[in-house]
């Protein structure tokens, strides 16, 4: 038993270690990213606390006090403003005035602190006034503090006495930091734009699988069929080009295509109408096109794996129908469709998967436009996470979008794995040692 | 060397196929390990090369106990079924291949690959690869190489199965005479009567993973211990008669005839048996006659093969020089050798 | 394709003969003017090219400003797709045989895994790769890509050549033990070279997908030091200020050509590999 026990893991170690970092560590990732509101605006190493505007603003429903009180300037004639002043090596005589007169003192703008800066006796210039009164400045708007005690604490020092559970919110308000929440899943069960998406996906998946991955995939595998070999293999061969040709070079054929200055419209163009992108320039034509490109690389599994079914058919089950008076049509019919039952339904079962997860095609091609009329579900993810106009790549709720996708995935897998016996793959080792 | 298996089982999960089985093959003896398809002879095999481990008990190869070790500190030569040879290596490569990995010199395993091939006569066939090679070749390929280090023991896991009828007559006789030349002990598994008798020293008829009988082959013929070791030897095979015991004499199941013979003397009236009767001795001579009628007739060429259905449904074999008198569907008295007729018990016992 | 199946001369296979061509001219079209356009212009609102010119091909010697080098960017695409030939042979060549040939524990559990990650929606991970990769350091990198990508594809390679192994004799491993090799010495030496074509398909599988993957390096690898084909022809192709797509077709049809010859001499090999069924 050892050796090859010590073997076998010696040698599985590699692809395990990869698979882990690589593919298990990101799953259990997305799903933890997922629970967070994660965004270029959080970062995704912790944060700081920082009165922003926006916190101000959504401090202001409930402490409005506060909120007006945090938003204004603060001027404070502390030890540590007269400390610095005196590093600056003005007149002695400022900071020993502020001292003895005025220490201690708050003031609730700008102006109310310069006016008491220009009344010292030393008469300080316009410029001077402005210099001390920024040594002074206390305020709190977008101050960054490492943490949340010194948040606190300074708001104390200018006078905002807080209840602990105020304290929590002004906390939590002002974290610039991602913090635990459920709300991505919120958003997607709410937003409209998420239903829309989720429709879309739904349409692209059941259109381009029934159409191209296994109506189209069958037409191909039973046309063929019916050629002679040197000329089937020809057209295999020139139908499996979509699926080999880089996704960047098919894509940029289609544009050719389909752009205003493409093939259509130049042809069009022969019989006197205008030039336009037939791609992006309404929501039908970016879809009919986004099917096809889709369509075009999908068929070509389908055609592979039916063929091949067809293949496996003895041929005389063919001369037999044919003895019998069977048309061609009845011999597809009769003869060829019941034998690629499972076939069907596995390469249904399979491209399922691939075409949720798909996304580069559409991606390159009309980027799910125009407006949003051709993006789908892992579009969405990759948009919202990871390229976005907006410039605020929201990780977490792209997390959330993928982990939806996972989830399905691993689903259906199981799923699959059971339709297709999954447990008569694996045999028992025939040599003990 | 000897190899001896004490108490040796062998489970496959909750199957168990082989259970404290005893086996002694003495040095330079070829044993027969044979039995229907099922009996646990290839596991027996693949226990012995260390291939399989076994549940309980022990392997010895001489005095050294092996049971626990891998194959490869085992030092036995196995030829397989398949014959199992490396398809990309030349002959050369196949034969010198258990050398090869001991990291012998390249001098040294040219040298042993020529003598050992000349043995088997392919040394004119060493720069081919197993798939130009006929059938018959690549068996002594694969012989070769079991051979070439002279291991304790040859395993030979039904050798000639994928051989037309002819090689396989060759190649029978000569895998005997490398055995008997190089003296080595060697272990052949088959389902083939013929093979075992006709290569083997002895023969272990096996049955459900048990040894039924362990004997020379004239021994295991003459004098079979159950029902089931007659029926398997012998070609064509014996014919059996139901019947009982009544007063020291064998009476068919409806009574109609009657065989007196001495074994039975001690046994008690109205005990179900069998009768066994091999073809040579249902004939013209002989000391019992038995009347039927001719339900089959085939001709082997120098012998004739007949069949004859008796009065109560029971057909007896028979097999004689060739004769033309005889017909199908004509009423026969043959002659039955009373002392060559064996009585079985009901559950297979020789009385 | 041994092809011994002979078309029946009940059926005339002219009819669908004819059938295909015409659903398949768009993409013959598509391909003949990819190439046609890159050595050829024609007037405008014309299809008929009336000159043959090389200008489209300025990009080989012209390095445009803010562009990386044509040359380094193929030189990466190669260092790339090689890379990831490399670990996913030889990862997978050794874990396909653990899972086919040799005990170990939970092997069924590892199997079912590899199926079920085979079947995943590899790409939706992305985001958490990026993440990841931006925190151990390996972001803009072209090792981390390669990594990524081989793993993503790792579950495929696993299960062909778990498929490829199964088909291997066991006396030819038992042959091996009781000829005194050990289990390395049969896999290494009596095994592999039983499934070199499973071995030339999957390296072959895995440096085209290399060669053609797209959007890993975009998101993960975007710098131009590190730039990848498929990148620079999008970035060229998104860049608004030089939209020609006779010269977006030449770099086209520089990056395509290696995928194609590929494609002509290993059709059989690749045939395979698709028909077992991909990603994508």
């Amino acid at each position: 038993m050892r050796t090859s026990r010590t073997l076998g893991i010696v040698m599985i170690a590699p692809a395990a270690i990869m698979i882990f970092l690589f593919y298990l560590m990101p799953a259990i990732l997305t799903g933890i990213f997922a629970m967070t509101n994660m965004s270029t605006a959080t970062g995704i190493s912790g944060g700081v606390f920082q009165v922003t505007q926006g916190a101000v603003n959504r401090l202001g429903p409930d402490m409005p006090e506060l909120a007006s009180g945090i938003a204004e300037p603060r001027f404070v004639i502390d030890e540590e403003g007269l400390a610095a002043l005196e590093a600056l090596k003005l007149k002695p005589g400022y900071a020993a005035e502020l001292r003895g007169q005025h220490i201690g003192e708050v003031f609730a703008s700008r102006r109310e602190a310069e006016r008491v800066i220009k009344a010292l006796k030393d008469r300080p210039s316009t410029r001077e006034v402005k210099q001390i009164s920024d040594l002074f400045n206390r305020s709190v708007l977008n101050t960054r503090f490492e943490t949340r005690d010194a948040l606190i604490g300074n708001l104390e020092k200018l006078g905002f006495r807080l209840k602990p559970e105020e304290q929590d919110k002004v906390a939590r308000e002002t974290y610039t930091g991602w913090v635990w929440t459920t709300d991505n899943f919120k958003v997607i069960a709410n937003s409209p734009d998420m239903a829309k998406i989720f429709l879309n996906t739904a349409f692209y998946v059941a259109v381009t699988l029934m159409l191209f991955n296994v109506s189209y995939a069958l037409f191909l595998a039973v046309t063929t069929h019916y050629m002679p070999p040197a000329t089937a293999s020809i057209f295999r061969a020139v139908w499996l080009l979509p699926r080999i040709t880089p996704v960047v070079i098919y894509v940029l054929m289609w544009k050719w295509l389909t752009w205003d200055n493409g093939f259509i419209s130049m042809f069009m163009g022969q019989f006197g109408v205008p030039p336009k992108n037939y791609l992006l320039d309404n929501a039908y034509n970016a879809w009919f096109f986004v099917i096809l490109i889709n369509g075009f690389i999908g068929a070509s599994m389908g055609m592979l794996v039916f063929s091949s079914a067809i293949k496996a058919i003895p041929q005389t089950h063919f001369h037999a129908s044919e003895v019998d008076g069977a048309s061609r049509w009845q011999q597809i019919r009769y003869i060829i469709l019941p034998q690629l039952r499972w076939p069907i339904l596995f390469v249904t079962c399979y491209q399922t998967l691939s075409l949720l997860a798909s996304f580069n095609e559409i991606l390159l091609s009309t980027r799910g436009g125009p407006g949003r009329a051709t993006e789908v579900w892992s579009l969405a993810a990759y948009h919202t996470a990871l390229n976005n106009y907006t410039g605020n790549l929201e990780y977490g709720l792209g997390a959330a979008l993928a982990l939806m996708l996972v989830i399905i995935g691993v689903i259906l897998s199981l799923i699959y794995l059971r339709i297709f016996r999954y447990d008569t793959l694996i045999s028992k080792p025939l040599i003990e040692d | 060397m000897r190899i001896l298996l004490d108490k040796f089982s062998k489970s496959f999960g909750n199957t168990k196929v082989i259970e404290a089985m005893d086996l002694e093959v003495g040095s330079g003896e070829m044993l027969a390990l044979l039995g229907p398809s099922g009996c646990g002879k290839s596991t027996t095999l693949f226990a012995i090369c260390g291939i399989h481990r076994p549940t309980s008990g022990r392997i010895l190869f001489g005095e050294r106990d092996v049971t626990s070790l891998p194959s490869q500190e085992r030092n036995v030569g196995v030829v397989f079924q398949s014959y199992a040879l490396y398809p990309h290596m030349t002959v050369e490569e196949n034969i010198g291949f258990p050398l090869t990995v001991r990291r012998l010199p390249a001098g040294d395993i040219k040298k042993r690959v020529a003598e050992i091939s000349a043995l088997v006569h392919i040394d004119n066939l060493l720069g081919r690869r197993p798939a130009q090679l006929s059938g018959g070749q690549q068996q002594r390929v694969a012989l070769a190489r079991a051979l070439i280090r002279r291991p304790d023991v040859l395993l030979l896991d039904e050798p000639l199965a994928n051989l037309d009828a002819k090689l396989r007559l060759e190649m029978r006789s000569e895998i005997r005479r490398l055995q008997k030349e190089t003296g080595i002990t060697a272990i052949l598994v088959t389902h083939d009567q013929v093979e075992a008798m006709s290569m083997c020293d002895r023969i272990a008829i096996m049955k459900e993973g048990e040894i039924v009988q362990i004997a020379t082959p004239s021994e295991m013929y003459n004098d079979p211990r159950t029902a089931f070791v007659a029926g398997f030897l012998g070609n064509p095979p014996i014919s059996f008669l139901k019947g009982k015991a009544l007063s020291g004499a064998f009476v068919s199941g409806d009574g109609n005839f009657r065989l007196p013979l001495g074994s039975l003397r001690d046994i008690g009236d109205g005990r179900a048996l069998t009768l066994g009767i091999r073809p040579e001795h249902f004939g013209p001579k002989g000391d019992l006659v038995i009347e039927g009628k001719v339900a089959f007739a085939e001709t082997q060429g120098r012998e004739n093969l007949y069949d004859v259905v008796l009065a109560d449904g029971s057909v007896l074999r028979s097999i004689q020089p060739v004769r033309d008198d005889v017909k199908l569907g004509d009423c026969v008295r043959w002659n039955l050798s009373s002392e060559a007729a064996f009585v079985f018990a009901e559950d297979g016992r020789r009385l | 394709m041994a092809d011994k199946t002979q078309t029946s001369a009940n059926f005339s296979s002219v009819p669908v003969m004819l059938l295909l061509t015409l659903v398949s001219l768009p993409l013959v079209l598509m391909y003949a003017y990819l190439f046609i356009d890159t050595i050829s212009n024609s007037e405008a609102g014309s299809l008929i090219p009336n000159e043959l010119t090389l200008e489209h091909w300025r990009f080989l010697w012209e390095t445009r400003p803010g562009k990386a080098s044509i040359w380094l960017v193929t030189l990466n695409t190669f260092i790339f797709a090689g890379s990831i030939t490399a670990v996913i042979l030889i990862v997978s060549s050794m874990a396909g045989y653990v899972l086919s040939r040799l005990n170990v524990p939970a092997r069924g559990l590892l199997l079912a895994g590899v199926m079920v990650l085979h079947a995943f929606p590899s790409v939706t991970l992305i985001i958490s790769i990026f993440i990841v990769l931006q925190y151990v350091g390996l972001y803009n990198s072209l090792i981390g890509v390669i990594l990524v990508k081989a793993a993503i594809d790792m579950p495929l390679g696993i299960w062909l050549m778990k498929g490829f192994y199964d088909t291997v004799p066991w006396e030819i491993e038992m042959a091996g033990l009781v000829d005194g090799a050990s289990r390395f010495t049969v896999w290494r030496r009596l095994v592999l070279p039983q499934i070199k074509p499973a071995i030339m398909a999957l390296g072959l599988f895995s440096f085209l997908t290399g060669w053609s993957e797209f959007i890993l390096p975009q998101v993960l690898a975007p710098g131009s030091q590190v730039q990848v084909l498929s990148v620079y022809l999008a970035s060229l192709i998104a860049d608004d200020n030089n939209f020609d797509f006779a010269t977006f077709k030449a770099v086209g049809v520089f990056y395509v050509v290696p995928v194609l010859v590929l494609y002509v001499f290993f059709q059989k090999h690749l045939m395979n590999i698709y028909g077992g069924g991909t990603k994508g």
